[in-house]
């Protein structure tokens, strides 16, 4: 008998049951952020747009408007504002409508 | 009343038409009374053959007595069944010639003279195949060939028209010497000049002389036929004569070639022993496989459909050779079967290689140019002549439904029974030419694919081939010839059973159920080998393709349908130059086998120059070499002008000395008559 | 923001449509409009036992012709234009776009003159899927929201994590 097929054998089945059932692996994906409302400053939301690569982040008024599609996931605006990010662990973002991927995030930690 | 009377009519036609042709031919009516004679003439010698395969042999005639022609012999004229089907060949390709006509050539003074010329070489190949007599046959012969000189020199002064015209004339010489030989030899041991005599005494000869007479026509015939190392003149002749001279020229002038052959190996000196059949059959093998080869290399179109016909010609007489080598055998049955399958095989070669010459003029007149890599897309251009040169394509390339198919099959058929000789040595050899003609067959395919897809398929290569137009191009001539192409094809068992009768004739062996069991079904002259219905394949294969027809009307979409372009890779600007040229088609051919064609190859990039080495322009030329001409031909060329270099000196000029010569040659009689 | 009613409405159309015409069998070609590569070897990785795509029915193809969804990376450059155009007009209807990675979503070049800048400036895309690069789960994600074989989650996510997660 082949090794190989021994292997497999032993090895089990390594093909993921995604979408039928939860992968592990998701939880190693680097994921968009998701915003703490009521830790996030206007200035905090500056910086975050200041030092976002791309078109992600963008303050208007009193609302961060967050273009998840945009985003790349780079960390920047988790290191400029830890206080107001947070990991969001989703990866599902699949979306029919571009529209909805642009997402509007009140700043409610008041200004300083 | 028997099929000569009709070969009277036909030939009296030609030489009405000849007549008219010369007088009248510089006006357009009478260029059109020509041809119309001319057609008439066809059709009595389509009628003529074909009840002579029925009919037998005709006794000898000597119209206008036993009175001296100029020429030092008798007119002797007989109908044999042998000549039925070539005669029959000659008619249809006369009358499709004859239609064709009006519209290829323009009316004037070198038209008239055209027509005249062409219509007596019609009536010199019927008196040829009408030749009851080795005089006639042989004056017949030369009168054909100068005819056919004069064709191939309708543009006198355009380029390459005279060297074409002068290889056709010098080998057909050659060749005629050599057959003058081969009947000379027959005539002085059996003491006859009518050929019946000397077919009934043929077994008198002594061996050596039967034998050396056979080759002696074998290659004076092959000369005309084709055969290689004999075949030179072809691909120089055919592109510089016109299109219809080109079509008479492969459809029946090579086919008398072959005719010569078939006649000297099966009725007037069938040599005893299984070597000439092998030699014959070997011949004819190599020819096929080495016509093909050099036809994979040819961007002009008529040099590769001579190239063509010389593979053609090649199996016709590996067809008569095997039949020979049956025969030596007396397998008298599968003997008398492949002479049936090569005379199929002539008939329908004459059909759908004249039919393409036919259509190469047209291409050539309506595009201008004769070079596949300038063609392209002619298939919208030029719909009905498309249509057409894809019958006489499928035809040649031997697929079924066509009469390509059935000829071929047949003698595969008969050549794949070698194994019935009992002979080892003899099987073998007769498996070796199966697998040549193999070899052969799918090169053709290739070749064909090649031949029609790269001037009639795809794009426009250039202008000209894009401003093709098919107003006043002669379709009807080529149209008859397809026609007759897909008769021969469905109708397979009539043209059997006639051949069969013709075999009878000339073998003696009446094949009869061996061959035609039932109506429509065709066994290889054993009953427990193989069999094969043409009929029935030919209404096979249309009732397949009307079944994916029906798939698609019962099922297509109801929805409207968006018509978008050629998918491209999603190129920006495709051009058609980016399209498979013919020598990039034949490339890989031209690789495996470039052991023959040996090609010198020059390449020159642009980056080589350059100090840089930027890259830039590639030229890239590649020759294939002409071995036989350099190899063989030019060294007896030149050892014939070094004779004539040395002998030179004989004619000094000087008067004394011509004195000086009278006196030598009458002592010299003086002292041969005194002893 | 969630999308409008008649969007949902149209989304909801399409893809029962497409579910309808495409069952358990769909062929995919992808095209790439000058990404940087790295979405396409996540869509390679597609095809390796983990992640399996043939399972799910989805095949991959090189023939326009033969394909049913266009799979789009890259932030189509402008040299691309016929092409990209040409292969979605070689497909036959009914056909589905879906334009996958920051790049084509219009997130990485923006404002570059080279550049479209999003795929949805020359092709009518109908599914996107976020991502630098989006993984194979999310790819397999966005192809199942494509056939409709999975409702699409993004219109209920807010990305506002004010006590629990990112939940809705």
């Amino acid at each position: 008998m082949p090794l190989w097929f021994v292997r497999g054998l032993r090895r089990g089945v390594v093909t993921t049951r995604y979408p039928a059932r939860p992968d592990d692996s998701a939880a190693w994906l680097p994921r968009p952020p998701a915003f703490r409302s009521w830790q996030l400053t206007r200035e905090a939301a500056d910086r975050m747009v200041a030092v976002c690569p791309g078109p992600a982040l963008s303050r208007r008024d009193d609302t961060l408007v967050f273009d998840v599609g945009a985003c790349t996931a780079c960390g920047r605006c988790a290191e400029a504002a830890p206080d107001a990010v947070a990991p969001s662990g989703e990866f599902e973002l699949a979306t029919t409508s571009r529209s909805a991927l642009i997402k509007d995030i009140p700043i409610r930690g008041g200004g300083r | 009343m028997n099929p000569l009377d009709l070969v009277y009519v036909a030939g009296g036609a030609w030489l009405a038409a000849a007549l008219a042709g010369l007088l009248a031919g510089s006006r357009r009516p009478g260029l059109l009374t020509c041809c119309a004679v001319s057609a008439l003439g066809g059709a009595a010698a389509v009628a003529g053959g074909g009840w002579s395969l029925v009919y037998g042999n005709t006794p000898v005639v000597a119209p206008g007595g036993e009175a001296q022609t100029i020429t030092g012999g008798p007119l002797e004229l007989q109908m044999t069944s042998l000549a039925g089907v070539f005669v029959a060949v000659l008619g249809i390709v006369a009358v499709a010639i004859a239609w064709y006509a009006p519209r290829y050539h323009q009316p004037g003074r070198g038209t008239a003279v055209y027509l005249a010329v062409g219509n007596l070489a019609l009536l010199a190949c019927l008196a040829v195949l009408a030749a009851g007599g080795m005089i006639t046959f042989l004056v017949a012969w030369e009168t054909m060939s100068l005819a056919c000189y004069l064709i191939i020199l309708r543009h006198p002064r355009s380029g390459d028209s005279a060297r074409g015209a002068f290889w056709f004339l010098a080998l057909s010489e050659i060749g005629f010497l050599l057959v003058v030989a081969a009947f000379v030899i027959l005539s002085t041991k059996t003491h006859a000049t009518e050929l019946d005599p000397m077919a009934a005494r043929a077994h008198l000869i002594g061996g050596g002389w039967r034998a050396a007479a056979y080759l002696l026509a074998l290659t004076g015939f092959g000369f005309k036929a084709g055969l290689v190392p004999l075949h030179v003149w072809l691909p120089e002749a055919h592109p510089v004569a016109p299109a219809d001279g080109s079509a008479f020229l492969s459809g029946v002038v090579v086919k008398l070639g072959a005719y010569g052959i078939a006649l000297f190996a099966f009725r007037l000196d069938p040599v005893g022993g299984t070597w000439p059949g092998l030699v014959t059959m070997g011949a004819g093998a190599l020819t096929a496989a080495i016509g093909i080869l050099y036809a994979m290399a040819e961007r002009d179109i008529k040099r590769f459909l001579a190239y063509s016909t010389i593979e053609n010609m090649g199996i016709i007489v590996t067809a008569f050779g095997a039949a020979m080598v049956f025969g030596a055998y007396r397998l008298s049955a599968l003997s008398a079967f492949l002479l049936i399958a090569g005379l199929y095989h002539v008939a329908n070669h004459g059909c759908y290689k004249t039919l393409l010459f036919l259509e190469a003029g047209v291409v050539e007149h309506a595009a201008g140019t004769r070079d596949m890599d300038r063609l392209g897309g002619l298939v919208h251009r030029l719909p009905r002549s498309a249509v057409v040169a894809f019958v006489g394509t499928l035809g040649i390339a031997a697929l079924p439904p066509l009469n390509g198919f059935v000829s071929e099959w047949l003698i595969f058929q008969g050549l794949f029974q070698g194994f019935r000789t009992g002979s080892h040595l003899t099987a073998i050899l007769i498996v070796l030419a199966a697998a040549t003609l193999g070899l052969t067959g799918g090169l053709a395919i290739y070749a064909f694919v090649r031949g029609f897809g790269i001037p009639y398929l795809g794009m426009p290569r250039t202008r000209q081939a894009a401003d093709a137009r098919e107003r006043g191009q002669p379709v009807a001539g080529p149209a008859l010839l397809a026609v007759a192409c897909v008769a021969l094809a469905v109708g397979a068992p009539v043209v059997l059973a006639a051949l069969s009768r013709a075999a009878r004739t000339v073998t003696g062996t009446s094949l009869g159920p061996l061959l035609l069991p039932g109506k429509l079904t065709v066994l290889p002259a054993h009953a427990d080998f193989s069999a094969f219905s043409p009929t029935y394949l030919a209404v096979f294969l249309v009732a397949a393709c009307a079944v994916p027809a029906l798939v698609y009307l019962a099922g297509r979409p109801r929805a409207a349908s968006a018509s978008v372009p050629v998918w491209d890779s999603g190129m920006v600007s495709f051009r058609p130059r980016m399209q498979y040229s013919a020598m990039t088609f034949s490339a890989p051919t031209r690789v495996t086998f470039d052991a023959l064609y040996r090609p010198a190859v020059s390449v020159h990039r642009a980056s080589d120059d350059d100090p840089a080495g930027r890259s830039g322009p590639v030229h890239y030329e590649a020759q294939v070499t002409p071995v036989f001409e350099r190899y063989m031909y030019r060294p007896v060329i030149r050892a014939v002008e070094w004779l004539a270099d040395a002998i030179r000196p004989l004619q000094s000029g000087d008067v004394n000395v011509y004195l000086l010569y009278v006196f030598l040659v009458i002592l010299l009689a003086y002292l041969l008559g005194a002893v | 923001m969630n999308p409008s009613q008649d969007e949902a409405e149209v989304a909801r159309r399409l893809r029962d449509t497409i579910a309808g015409q495409f069952g358990r069998s769909l062929h995919i070609r992808t095209l790439d409009t000058g990404s940087c590569a790295v979405c396409e070897q996540e869509i390679r990785l597609l095809a390796a036992p983990h992640y399996d795509l043939h399972r799910l029915g989805f095949f991959f193809t090189p023939a326009p012709r033969h394909a049913d969804l266009l799979l789009v990376t890259g932030p189509m450059i402008r040299a691309f234009d016929v092409a990209a155009r040409k292969t979605y007009e070689a497909m036959p209807g009914p056909k589905v776009v879906v334009a996958t990675g920051a790049c084509a979503l219009g997130g990485v070049y923006p404002k570059d003159p080279f550049v479209h800048g999003n795929v949805g400036a020359l092709l009518p895309v109908d599914v996107w899927i976020p991502g630098c690069p989006p993984s194979p789960l999310a790819l397999l994600y966005g192809l199942s929201v494509a056939v409709g074989r999975l409702a699409e989650k993004a219109p209920g996510l807010t990305f506002i994590a004010d006590g629990d997660g990112g939940g809705a």
